[in-house]
Parts: structure tokens; C-alpha cells; sequence
């Protein structure tokens, strides 16, 4: 044996009394550690796309009705705890003093529940086999997924719009979400708003309320920072008009102006903005 | 000259870099809904942007002031603007004569406001901006 084979024969033997196991034979994992089976989500087949054929009829542009968001902020507030109700109340008389406070004027989604209850623009509902999708006109073409394929909610993964599963009782869509990011606030209006803290669950039917008319039945436990289920209607209307297609709309885009640069490229610049979202106006 | 004529427009735009605030979806109450003033101007700039649009105009506010200054408008959303106050993209144009109906900020020390009602001067079309004025079906 040449000094070369003794030293690899010496490294093999060091290894086998190191990790004994790479001496035996493969043996098969224990059924815990086997990876789990990859869940498809199988192609639609014809059938799938026929049986969308038998829904209602969501399509169009759909806008909310403000004004309702308003008078409810008055007529059904949430049933705030006590130190809910605390923080709702300032930030009530801060905005009627004309200091709004800029809940949302960091560009970051209005999140669930808010996005159903304050938005002001409009949005599309699109069908698909398996799933209901939600596009809003701001935020980035603000996304909603509801899974329609009898999945079960994960394990806690939060977002921003939490995870939505729905089913059809007849004409009416009836979703439960969950893993809703405790940051999302529940707010009555666009400065009036409270942090869900956690534990939130959001169950909501969709209907057809008049044959242009889109009710959203919302039903909203937030053990942190309601005192008992709140239920409240929101209210869209149907826009068919094509000059009413909802167009990009790029929150940040917002905070910047398009110039020319000096190199006669087209850039961004950015505004200088108050804190309370509006842009710095000329001084007098 | 063009860039001369950008950081100009820049500086009334209240252009800045490292702003540390940013805007989206905001409350309107720090403009004073109970008062409306106008302007009659021309405009320099409108930017037709998600969330909210705005507009600079040159001009002189009735009973204010007699010399042409800049006033910065702000406005709902280009989908609402287009839903409830009649708007396209090109609506309101660089260099149209217009009459600004707004109400102003509550902060009277800036000049700006925002728009209830647009007029062009030339053909007599308005254009309004109240975000609550589309709230039925089956708009044309």
C-alpha cells in the first residue's frame, strides 16, 4: 500500500468511526420525518369553467357608497373596548379640528377589514375556478384572494389582507378570514381608526342586494379591541360605462412629480408632503 | 432654460428630495369645507395620479390679493374624478384658463386648497370633484 492509499484508507476509517451510520445501509425515515405530499392545485377543467357560468353576476366596476361610510362612523360604531373607544375618540376630535390623523398616509395597504369599510375608489371581482379575486384601484391594485377550492386556512401566516375562505350559499358568497397582520387597523374612516392588536376574525356575505347594488354583510370579532361582534353593511354600486374601468393606481405614485432632468431624462421627483398627507402648498 | 424652467416648477410643487413623509388615502379636514374661495388663473401643472390628483394654478383670488400668485389644489382620485365630477386625463391641460372654486387650507399662512369646481375659460365646461356625487348604478 502506497503512503498515498494508507492516508485515504486512514481518512476512511476516521470517517466511519466519526459518522458510524455512513457505513450502514440506507434505512427509511420514520413516517413523521417523510416529506409531505406536494399539494397541486389541479388545472380547471371544462366542467370548472361552466359551473362559473351558474354564479351571479359580479362583473363591472364596483364603487362604495361614502356617504353610508359616514353616517355609520355616527349611527354604528364599532363596539370599541374602553381604551379603544379612548384612542377612537381623539382621533375623532383631532380630525374635526382639521388635524386628521394619517392612518394611511404611508401608502401601506388599508389591509383587512379597512379596505372593505373606508376604501373610497372602486374595485373589480373577478371568478375564477377555485377562487374569487379582488382588485382595488389603490394601493398598488390592491389584491384579495378568496379561495373558493374547500382548502382550510394555514397555519398563522400574516397579512395584510389575512387568508380568505369562501363558499356559495346560493347567490351569496360567504367568507371567513383569518391572519389578518394585528397592525391592520379597523377604521370608520380614512383618520379614524384602531389596530386590531391580534386574534381578529372577519366573516362577511356577499350579495347582490338589487340587481346594481353589491351589499357586503360584514360581521368583525376583535377580541383585543372590541367588546362584542360588530356588524356592518357596505354598500357598492355597478359601473358598466368602459370610461369607468378601474386604472392603475400606484399609491406612492402620489408622492412624487414626473420631470425632465437635466440629462433630458424622465424621472421621478418627490414631493414634499405634511404629515397629514396633503402636499406642502406655497407659502403666502 | 428647460432645466431652469424644472427646478421652477419643482420649487412651487413643493418638490423636495429625502421628504420624510409620504401620502395615501388621507382626511380632507385640513381644509376648511365651510369657506370656498376662487381663482382665476391658468394652469401650470396637473398631475393625474392615484390617490389624489392636484393642480397648480397662476392666478388672483377674488378679494384676496391682485397679484397673480400659485395656489396648489388637491383632489380625490383620477377613477373618482372620472365617476362623479365628469374628468378624463386630459380634461384640465398646462396653460388653460381656468376659474378654481376650492376651498382653502385651514393653515392660511400656504397657499392651497381644495377643488370644488373647475371652469375652462375658453369653452365654459366645469368639472367638479366631489368625491360622494357618484353614488348610483349605471353612470354614463
Amino acid at each position: 500500500m502506497s503512503d498515498r492509499s494508507s492516508a485515504h484508507f486512514l481518512v476512511l476509517l476516521a470517517g466511519l468511526l466519526i459518522f458510524p451510520a455512513a457505513a450502514r445501509p440506507a434505512e427509511p425515515l420514520p413516517a413523521a420525518a417523510k416529506k409531505p405530499p406536494t399539494v397541486i392545485n389541479p388545472p380547471p377543467t371544462a366542467q370548472d369553467w361552466a359551473d362559473l357560468a351558474k354564479l351571479p353576476d359580479w362583473s363591472g366596476v364596483w364603487n362604495p357608497k361614502v356617504t353610508d361610510q359616514d353616517a355609520q362612523a355616527k349611527t354604528n360604531p364599532p363596539p370599541w373596548n374602553e381604551k379603544a373607544a379612548a384612542q377612537a375618540a381623539k382621533m375623532a376630535a383631532e380630525e374635526k379640528a382639521g388635524r386628521p390623523p394619517p392612518i394611511f398616509v404611508n401608502c401601506l395597504p388599508e389591509a383587512m377589514p379597512s379596505w372593505m369599510l373606508v376604501t373610497h375608489n372602486a374595485m373589480e371581482i373577478l371568478f375564477t375556478p377555485g377562487r374569487v379575486t379582488m382588485l382595488g384601484e389603490s394601493d398598488g391594485n390592491r389584491l384579495r384572494r378568496i379561495y373558493t377550492d374547500g382548502r382550510s386556512h394555514p397555519e398563522e401566516e400574516l397579512t395584510f389582507h389575512g387568508h380568505s375562505i369562501g363558499h356559495w350559499e346560493g347567490d351569496m358568497l360567504v367568507v371567513d378570514t383569518v391572519n389578518v397582520l394585528p397592525q391592520s387597523y379597523i377604521a370608520i374612516s380614512e383618520a379614524i381608526g384602531v389596530p386590531n392588536n391580534g386574534d381578529m376574525r372577519i366573516t362577511e356575505r356577499i350579495h347582490l342586494a338589487a340587481p346594481d347594488i353589491l351589499h357586503d354583510d360584514l360581521e368583525i370579532v376583535a377580541p383585543k379591541i372590541l367588546t362584542a361582534p360588530w356588524k356592518t353593511t357596505r354598500i357598492f354600486f355597478r359601473q358598466r360605462a368602459r370610461k369607468f374601468d378601474i386604472i392603475e393606481g400606484v399609491c406612492l405614485q402620489g408622492n412624487y412629480s414626473e420631470r425632465v432632468d437635466e440629462s433630458g431624462d424622465h424621472v421621478f421627483v418627490e414631493i414634499e408632503r405634511h404629515p397629514w398627507g396633503n402636499i406642502v402648498a406655497p407659502k403666502r | 432654460m428647460r432645466r431652469f424652467a424644472t427646478l421652477g416648477l419643482c420649487a412651487l410643487m413643493g418638490l423636495a428630495s429625502g421628504s420624510r413623509f409620504v401620502a395615501a388615502h388621507h382626511s380632507t379636514t385640513m381644509f376648511d369645507h365651510a369657506k370656498t374661495m376662487t381663482i382665476r388663473g391658468v394652469v401650470l401643472e396637473l398631475r393625474w395620479v392615484n390617490p389624489h390628483v392636484s393642480l397648480l394654478v397662476k392666478g388672483v383670488v377674488d378679494g384676496e390679493q391682485t397679484e397673480q400668485e400659485d395656489w396648489l389644489m388637491e383632489m380625490t382620485s383620477p377613477g373618482n374624478l372620472v365617476r362623479a365630477g365628469g374628468w378624463s386625463r386630459n380634461a384640465v391641460k398646462a396653460g388653460d384658463r381656468v376659474v378654481v372654486e376650492f376651498s382653502p387650507l385651514r393653515d392660511t399662512s400656504s397657499r392651497g386648497g381644495a377643488l370644488k369646481k373647475i371652469t375652462l375659460v375658453e369653452t365654459g365646461q366645469t368639472f367638479t370633484a366631489n368625491l360622494r356625487a357618484q353614488e348610483m348604478p349605471g353612470l354614463e
